[in-house]
């Protein structure tokens, strides 16, 4: 398997895992800028140290690991962040491009979910983890992971079922 | 199939937002830099590489250490660093030795018994004349270094003096740690301080 390194054309590489690493990011952030800033931080940490893009559950904990510290850096920012964290604020939206209101109201829905299970939920379908490599990018065990992609997928339901 | 199979793929079919174009040329900008920094400082740049592979790869400080003094060429960089290290190891043994030779002499004028309960740090050291012997078999040489960047920051673009070109500054903080050890008696001695470096990269306009 190619590492970042070696890749000669990186752009390809990125164009597949972009998008996936950008929406992991802005878990963390208010503004894709901020999320952008993060997934370049981490790509080019990545590729400097010659991982391998195979192990992806290193690339998502070092996304992962960036992003705290941004908040970290940032005091007023990190109390804020919190708050939203603790609260399940919904103003804190993954980024989607949807085609119609159907979509329009998985995305909300999406972002009304609580953190852990958004955070999983956005590992194992747009970026297709495994629950081992979910497991290691999150610092959880690999059941942990699982039910709480089962408690995302089942707080969804719910939601998106008419009242 | 499972109850949320048609909710999976629905949310499959969701796409993410595609980063910016500026985001690519964003990462190109930044490998490119990296490599300049590389080339203009080589030796820096392996010194940061080396302590990071040793940082990631090592849980064991003493190890790390024992790895990269055997497997790492001896460049003149580190050659000065080694003499540098092993003349202060030189300075620090001879001030011990005189401490631990006073503390001998007291304590046999207020005793019968020569033993002191101060052993001094060499023990085929007997006596002032033999502090060049026991220096001579008995001495601290440098058994390792680590240089830990635990934080970088871009400082953004400057003009230099004169200098039509811009300029990046980076400043990276570091942890520096320096050790010896001898090999007769085992005794190792640490130096640890914090540091600061700033860096400034030409920038071309390409």
């Amino acid at each position: 398997m190619d590492n970042i390194a070696s890749y000669e054309n990186w752009k390809n590489c990125f164009s597949e895992i972009g998008p996936g690493l950008l929406l992991f990011a802005r878990q963390w952030t208010r503004s894709a800028a901020d999320a952008e800033d993060i997934v370049q931080e981490a790509f080019v940490k990545f590729w400097r140290r010659n991982h391998q893009i195979s192990n992806r559950a290193l690339l998502y904990a070092t996304v992962r690991s960036i992003a705290l510290d941004f908040i970290r850096r940032d005091k007023r920012r990190a109390r804020r962040e919190a708050t939203v964290f603790a609260e399940a604020d919904p103003t804190i939206e993954p980024q989607f491009e949807w085609e119609d209101e159907a979509q329009s109201a998985l995305a909300a829905a999406v972002s009304c979910l609580p953190h852990d299970q958004r955070e999983v939920l956005v590992l194992k379908i747009w970026n297709e983890l495994t629950f081992s490599e979910i497991a290691g990018a999150l610092g959880i065990s690999q059941n942990t992971a699982a039910s709480r992609y089962r408690y995302a997928l089942a707080h969804l339901k719910k939601s998106l079922q008419p009242q | 199939m499972n109850d949320f199979s048609e909710l999976e793929n629905d949310l499959k079919a969701l796409r993410p937002a595609r980063p910016s174009p500026v985001l690519f040329e964003r990462i190109e900008e930044a490998m490119t830099e990296d490599r300049k920094v590389s080339a203009a400082s080589n030796s820096r740049w392996t010194w940061r590489r080396f302590t990071e592979w040793s940082r990631s790869r090592a849980s064991d400080i003493e190890g790390r250490l024992g790895r990269a003094k055997e497997g790492r060429p001896l460049t003149p960089f580190r050659l000065g660093i080694g003499l540098a290290a092993a003349a202060a190891a030189v300075a620090l043994l001879i001030a011990r030795i005189n401490t631990d030779q006073t503390r001998n002499e007291d304590t046999e004028i207020a005793q019968d018994s020569p033993s002191s309960q101060t052993k001094p740090i060499l023990p085929s050291f007997s006596g002032r004349s033999g502090v060049d012997e026991s220096m001579s078999s008995n001495k601290f040489v440098p058994s390792g270094a680590t240089q830990v960047v635990y934080n970088t920051r871009n400082e953004g673009l400057q003009f230099a003096d004169g200098s039509k070109q811009p300029l990046r500054r980076l400043r990276y903080q570091t942890q520096q740690t320096w050790q010896w050890r001898n090999a007769s008696t085992g005794a190792s001695l640490r130096v640890s301080y914090p540091s600061e470096e700033v860096v400034l990269i030409p920038v071309s306009g390409q």
